[in-house]
């Protein structure tokens, strides 16, 4: 483009004059081309329609390169046939056409203003020279960021002379190849100049560095031309209207308004709800779903001895009520965030040591019920909420906002290495933010007008622009805060995205636990001083301390257990509190358009804006600053509350449609993070509205605990999974829910369901993620604490090392999240429960449990016991007669050889039912 | 130099949701009402008629619907996009007009413009070789030997120029996530003769997972039973293949047992939940895989000299040099589908373009050279069918790095031509089918697109491409998507 820019400069200038008008030509392209390509931002920003439009040309750059019909993209694209798309133009009037560029297209206007301005010269300038020559670094004194700081300059003069380039310091400097300075472009991750950006620079300072006055394009009144209102009709795009819950039908035994939507759905088709689940299989299926862990046997016992009406409900509540609520359905938004405590990319991979705050905050607001607007503003923009930095205290609350920013902050990133920190990697980092933040919020597929406007929805390529330049103050591709700076020996990584704001409350109960152990350290160290005294007036002759420990027992043994003590107090080291955030920093870089989304190829100046479609199309993002005296720039809170806000179209169909999912197995629409034209359409488009008006009314309030109420008390929820050949064959997708979907048990519910069933279930909850182990084979597994095993959540989630169990259940690598997980069913999985050394140790634990719970009954009774606690249910007759034939076959086997495992055969049995469907699959 | 730029024009939009999802999203508005339809199984030589439940959900071999020329497939995928100019198109004309500017006329075909440099001539010298005359450069000095057993296919094109809708491209026949691959698809209707290993198994590079990653296997709307099954080349090849624990082996044989027993019970109270019996499939298929993987992937068993063929224990082939031996060790034991990856995108030669072809060719030369010589005298190339190819080629012009240092220069992706190979069952050796323009920048030729590739490979196995289909959504989901593809009989034998 830039070379364009050029070849239109020196081409205009040598063109014969024309005597033709050209006319003819130019109403040919209005009426061939003008009806996309027409008024301002018309398809590709080119606007074909007038003669200042033909000579302005498009995002792409000029279309017309007068005289030189080959050089002319408009005549390129006509004679190649991509335009226009309904088909090729006659070949007179192509002909017509490369007439007149021949003859130096007569008729279009002499430029108005200067071919080039300032707007070139920007992106360029932060590109090459703003690293230091800018905001934060102003070596030389000098801020190259705006053309009036290019003519103040800096010590040494004027960086550049308008109207003479020979004598502009910056040019000179390039030319002789000292800036940027070719050794310390690595270290600020700058690329050396473009020939063709030297060029674009001398000719701009030629010019005299004109400079035109352009506000940055965000909506206003003009409607934007590549989304009419006519897009905004379509389902999504409008706001959800509250429907008349259908009339339950006759005998329909429910009251659940979610049951009266279904049935409609059902009885049009001929057909009806499954009878209800057995009340075992009820409770199985729901404190598996909403807690993540399987009923005990006295949960159960407890809810089938419970005859008072109401009894399920109060089950539901009770499991509402359970802090493991938090971790189930924490898990689940930590799929969409890309949670991750590795960087990932590199081989270095290496560990976010703050990333856990963000996994227990999300923990935390879930168990509180935080309302979900709230929510999502403290993770999209927390850091606008409160005067952190001057807060004179750190409360809870000030911390939580911080640390919910870390939503933002889950994807896989490599700037940590000079190497990997470079514009465009930056920019893939930004895009990889907007897919989560896009896929998992907005139900968008926003990624695809990065490089061109959507192919599918009405999103032009600026609204994902206007979308980076909301996020411009965190994330800023031109003042990039990497993820580490170095390493001190006794802090470790120093993580630069991460603020020194933890709560006060915790700051100061770290610091006395610190201080105390420090206090400790020198009483140890002390203690160990004195002993070395009291050996050496025991034995004065004694030689260093090596000869001392041998000559004096006593000694020898303080020495070692000094050191065991000081060995100990140094594994008890913490570091200093702190938060991994995102933060507004004040001070964004104006963002450009990139045309195709290449960094080189800087468009139109853009600034922040929601996607118009869904607005009135017209109506600028009102942005404010957060709070008086913020550095903030508040558009991330503007952009947050504009999400929130009443009759936003998708934010609440797209959290309730989620939760359908997870509740139902698929969601009202299939595809749960696509509500655009390619997405699917809702099953019960109805229903998806009352859904979504009912948790933003002000009754429930956006809180989603009574929203999971109302699913799982749904007739629909209890009904069961069994099924006929009949109902199959007339709904094989289930897509109307006469029946529950039968499922396996997702991989964390599989680790942690083992876990408690073995009664090796640690149930601490929150801190630092615990480590990993890595056999040497590859094998990797979680770290024991003294108490057994903490839940999967808790684990060290390294991208380079997936906890193998985990990974063989669909554990999501998250590149950079995961919106939805499959559910595969591969032979490594059996290889997994039957043969890996862990799964059998953790059966042993489970025969052992499973005796002492029996105390001295039979093996009938262990039977029973194992059952119960395994799958929640007694085993039948013939499942107990093939438990009991098997247990007897062992039991009769001969001694193993000498030096071999004896075989318990309460153990193998017990191995067996964790390795059965009937303990993997929840009815 | 003359160039017929229109061939740049053919191919689809770049966004992979194209009109076969158009058309699914249309049944999801429009099958409400509609009870799935009865389906005939066109895959089931002796199928009546049947439901959507009826359609293969195991490995069961099936018989081909036509006589096969092949019974199983080795893949050997070259991730990244490798040269076609560089290794088997050799170009006079680049030659020629190295140095000159070309960026200008193909700007929108260029992933990296801002990269572009001139026109680039092979930085290898090319030879013909065997009695067919087919070009091979000095880059694949071993393969060259083979070249009378060798299909080329040099006028391949593909859609995307980027490597993640290109992956899917080249695996699943769409440009987005979420379908089945060619693996996928040929398990399901050929099933798998042995079924003590599964039918379809991944060789992937101990070094890292492909760019994709586990969605280069994926069964997509299949059953989950014909997705990949990975089988790692060194250390244990399956994680946990056999038990880590001391126990007698009839005491774990009688847990089995009793696991199936329990199984059956629960399946037996719980009809027409397919998962339950790929869940079933997948326990009995471990217990076999115990037995059978194990020896299958223990390439001690091969002589030194086998071993040595293959570039074992030889720095950089060593690592390949193992995947293409167990792919051999796997063919021989009846698995129907073996995929060979290779470290994230080995190919993808944007910068360093002689030094990385010659690495990769280090690492690969030698071993698929021993593979074909080694099924040959095995007499397993007259039923085996060797693919090899990546996902698009590359451009004729240098992609220059940052410092544009010319011997340091690289080639941009393309997707207007690259060059494949087949050889074994059913291939006609020593052809080079298809040409490309001038200097190499698009096919012009005899062109083949990805679903004719697709469809000639699933001819080849007996499996005419329009008959092997998935009822699903309301749609006949197949490999080649809707529109008609075309079978290169040209190679054929």
């Amino acid at each position: 483009m830039l070379a364009g820019v050029i070849g239109i400069a020196a081409a205009a200038a040598v063109a014969p004059p024309s005597p033709e008008s050209g006319s003819a030509a130019i109403s040919l392209l209005g009426s061939r081309c003008g009806a996309c390509h027409a008024a301002r931002g018309g398809k590709g920003g080119l606007n074909l329609s007038s003669p200042a439009g033909i000579a302005a040309g498009g995002i792409s750059g000029p279309v017309v390169t007068p005289g030189k019909p080959a050089d002319s993209r408009l005549l390129t694209m006509i004679e190649s046939g991509k335009m226009p798309p309904g088909g090729r133009l006659p070949a007179a009037e192509i002909r017509r056409i490369r007439d007149w560029i021949a003859a130096g297209s007569p008729g279009l206007p002499k430029e108005s203003g200067p071919r080039i301005t300032q707007h070139q010269i920007i992106p360029i300038m932060y590109l090459r020279c703003a690293p230091c020559h800018g905001g934060r670094r102003k070596e030389a004194g000098l801020d190259l960021r705006t053309p009036a700081g290019m003519r103040a300059g800096g010590k040494s003069g004027p960086a550049i002379v308008p109207g003479k380039p020979e004598e502009s310091r910056l040019l000179k400097r390039v030319h002789a190849g000292e800036m940027p300075p070719p050794r310390m472009v690595v270290a600020v991750s700058v690329k050396p100049m473009e020939p063709g950006e030297i060029r674009l620079m001398e000719d701009w300072i030629r010019l005299g560095a004109p400079e035109v006055e352009i506000a940055a394009d965000v909506q206003t009144r003009e409607p934007d031309p590549l989304v009419a209102d006519k897009d905004r009709l379509f389902w999504a795009f409008q706001a959800p209207k509250r429907p008349t819950v259908p009339a339950l039908p006759p005998g329909a035994r429910t009251t659940n308004p979610i049951d009266a939507f279904l049935l409609k759905g059902l009885k049009a088709r001929g057909l009806d709800f499954s009878p209800e689940a057995d009340r075992r299989e009820l409770i199985r299926r729901v404190t598996l779903d909403l807690t993540g862990l399987p009923p005990t046997p006295d949960d159960v016992k407890a809810y089938l001895a419970d005859a008072a009406p109401g009894a399920y409900e109060r089950v539901v509540d009770r499991l509402l009520a359970s802090p493991r609520y938090g971790e189930q359905w924490g898990r689940r938004w930590l799929d969409l965030a890309g949670y991750s405590d590795s960087e990932g990319i590199q081989e270095s991979d290496p560990i976010r040591p703050y990333g856990w705050r963000y996994r227990d905050y999300v923990v935390r607001s879930l168990n509180a019920d935080k309302p979900y607007d709230r929510f999502l503003l403290e993770q999209i923009a927390g850091d606008e909420l409160y005067d952190y930095a001057r807060a004179p205290e750190i409360t809870s609350e000030i911390a939580d906002s911080l640390i919910a920013t870390a939503f933002l902050r889950q994807v896989p990133d490599a700037t940590f290495a000079n190497i990997t920190n470079f514009v465009p990697d930056r920019l893939d980092i930004i895009g990889d933010e907007m897919q989560v933040l896009s896929s998992s919020v907005m139900g968008l597929t926003m990624k695809c007008a990065r490089c061109h406007d959507h192919k599918f929805d009405p999103i032009p390529q600026r609204d994902y622009y206007r979308l980076l330049a909301v996020f411009k103050g965190a994330f800023d591709e031109h003042d990039w805060l990497t993820n580490y700076d170095g390493e001190r020996p006794e802090e470790g990584p120093i993580a630069i995205r991460d603020l020194p704001y933890a709560p006060t409350a915790e700051v100061r109960a770290w610091r006395e636990r610190e201080t105390a152990r420090r206090v400790e350290v020198e009483r140890v160290k002390a203690a160990l001083k004195a002993a070395e005294q009291a050996a050496r007036s025991r034995i004065p002759a004694a030689g260093d301390e090596a000869d001392l420990k041998k000559r004096d027992a006593e000694y020898a043994r303080a020495a070692t257990d000094a050191a065991a003590a000081l060995k100990g107090l140094d594994a008890r080291r913490e570091a200093v509190p702190r938060i991994r955030a995102l933060w507004d920093r004040g001070e964004p870089s104006p963002t450009y358009l990139l045309r195709r989304g290449d960094y080189l190829k800087p468009g139109p100046l853009l600034g922040p804006g929601v996607p118009s479609v869904l607005t009135d199309g017209r109506t600028p993002l009102d942005i404010r600053p957060p709070f008086p005296g913020a550095r903030s720039t508040g558009r991330r809170l503007a952009f947050a509350r504009w999400l929130t806000q009443p009759g936003q179209p998708l934010t609440a169909r797209v959290i309730v449609n989620r939760i359908w999912k997870w509740r139902f197995g698929r969601g009202i629409v299939a595809t749960v993070d696509n509500f655009g034209k390619m997405g699917a359409r809702p099953t019960h488009p109805e229903l998806l509205d009352w859904l979504a008006t009912t948790l933003s009314s002000p009754e429930y309030g956006w809180r989603l605990k009574p929203l999971h109420r109302l699913m799982v008390t749904s007739r629909a929820y209890r009904q069961s999974s069994r099924t006929t050949a009949e109902a199959v064959r007339r709904d094989p997708d289930n897509r109307w829910l006469g029946r529950m979907p039968l499922r396996r048990m997702d991989a964390e519910e599989l680790h942690d369901t083992l876990l408690q069933v073995v009664g090796e279930l640690d149930v601490t909850p929150g801190g630092p993620s615990d480590p990993i182990e890595v056999r040497e084979d590859g094998m990797v597994t979680v770290a024991r604490t003294a108490r057994g095993w903490r839940r999967a959540l808790y684990g060290t989630h390294r991208r380079k090392q997936p906890i193998t169990l985990l990974e063989a259940f669909d554990r999501p690598q998250m590149n950079p999240n995961c919106t939805e997980r499959p559910e595969s069913t591969v032979a490594p999985q059996a290889l997994q429960l039957m043969n890996s050394e862990r799964v059998n140790t953790l059966a042993a634990s489970f025969a052992r449990r499973v005796r002492s719970v029996a105390g001295g009954a039979g093996v009938g009774e262990q039977i029973q016991v194992a059952f119960e606690l395994a799958l929640g249910r007694p085993p039948s007759g013939e499942e107990a007669a093939a438990a009991i034939t098997a247990i007897g076959r062992w039991s009769s086997a001969p001694a193993p050889a000498v030096g071999r495992a004896a075989v318990d055969p309460l153990h193998r049995f017990c191995h067996a039912l964790l390795n059965s469907a009937g303990f993997l699959y929840v009815d | 130099m003359s160039i017929d730029l229109s061939a740049l024009r053919r191919g689809g939009p770049c966004c992979g949701v194209g009109a076969p999802l158009s058309r699914r999203s249309l049944f999801e508005q429009v099958s409400g009402g509609i009870y799935g339809a009865a389906l005939t199984s066109l895959l089931l030589s002796d199928a009546a008629s049947a439901s959507p439940s009826d359609q293969p959900a195991d490995l069961q071999p099936r018989l081909p619907k036509q006589a096969p020329k092949a019974k199983s497939v080795i893949h050997l995928f070259m991730n990244g996009g490798p040269s076609q100019m560089d290794l088997f198109d050799p170009k006079d004309e680049l030659d020629r007009n190295h140095g000159k500017s070309y960026f200008e006329k193909i700007a929108g075909e260029v992933e990296n413009p801002g990269a572009a440099g001139a026109l680039m001539k092979s930085p290898f010298k090319f030879a013909r070789h065997g009695r067919s005359g087919c070009w091979v450069s000095d880059a694949l000095p071993e393969f060259a030997r083979h070249v009378d057993d060798i299909a080329f296919i040099r006028s391949m094109y593909t859609t995307n120029l980027t490597h993640e809708p290109a992956l899917y491209l080249i695996q699943t026949g769409r440009m987005s996530p979420g379908y089945p691959t060619l693996g996928a698809w040929v398990v399901f209707a050929l099933g798998n003769v042995n079924q003590n290993l599964p039918a379809y198994v991944v060789l992937d590079d101990p070094q890292g997972l492909p760019i994709n990653g586990v969605q280069n296997w994926q069964a997509g709307m299949l059953p989950p039973v014909f997705q990949g099954t990975r089988f790692r080349s060194v250390g244990t090849p399956v994680l946990s293949l056999k038990p880590e624990y001391d126990q007698p082996e009839d005491a774990l044989v009688l847990e089995r047992d009793l696991v199936r027993r329990l199984d059956t019970l629960h399946r037996r109270s719980r009809p027409l939940q397919p998962q339950l019996d790929a869940r079933m499939a997948s326990y009995s298929l471990a217990a076999r895989m115990q037995v059978e993987a194990t020896d299958a992937l223990d390439i001690s068993r091969e002589s030194e000299k086998t071993r040595e063929r293959y570039g074992i224990g030889q720095g950089a082939s060593d690592s390949y040099g193992r995947r293409c031996l167990i792919a051999r060790r796997l063919i021989e034991r009846g698995v129907r589908f073996v995929q060979l990856f290779i470290r994230s995108q080995i190919w993808d030669h944007h910068n360093g373009l002689l030094d990385g072809m010659r690495s990769c060719a280090a690492q690969t030369d030698r071993p698929i050279s021993a593979l074909l010589q080694d099924l040959t005298e095995r007499g397993l190339m007259d039923e085996t069918l060797v693919v090899w190819g990546g996902e698009f080629g590359r451009l004729p012009i240098a992609q220059m790095s940052g410092d544009k240092d010319e011997r340091k220069a690289g080639r941009d992706h393309n997707k207007n031509a690259f060059c494949t190979w087949m050889a074994g069952a059913g291939v006609k050796g020593g052809v080079m089918h298809g040409e490309t323009d001038e200097i190499g920048l698009a096919s012009v030729k005899d062109r083949v697109g990805v679903p004719d590739w697709h469809a000639t490979i699933l001819h080849l196995l007996g499996l005419p491409y329009e008959r092997v289909t998935y009822h699903h959504h309301g749609l006949e989901e197949r490999l080649t998507g809707q529109e008609p593809a075309r079978v290169v009989r040209e190679i054929l034998a």
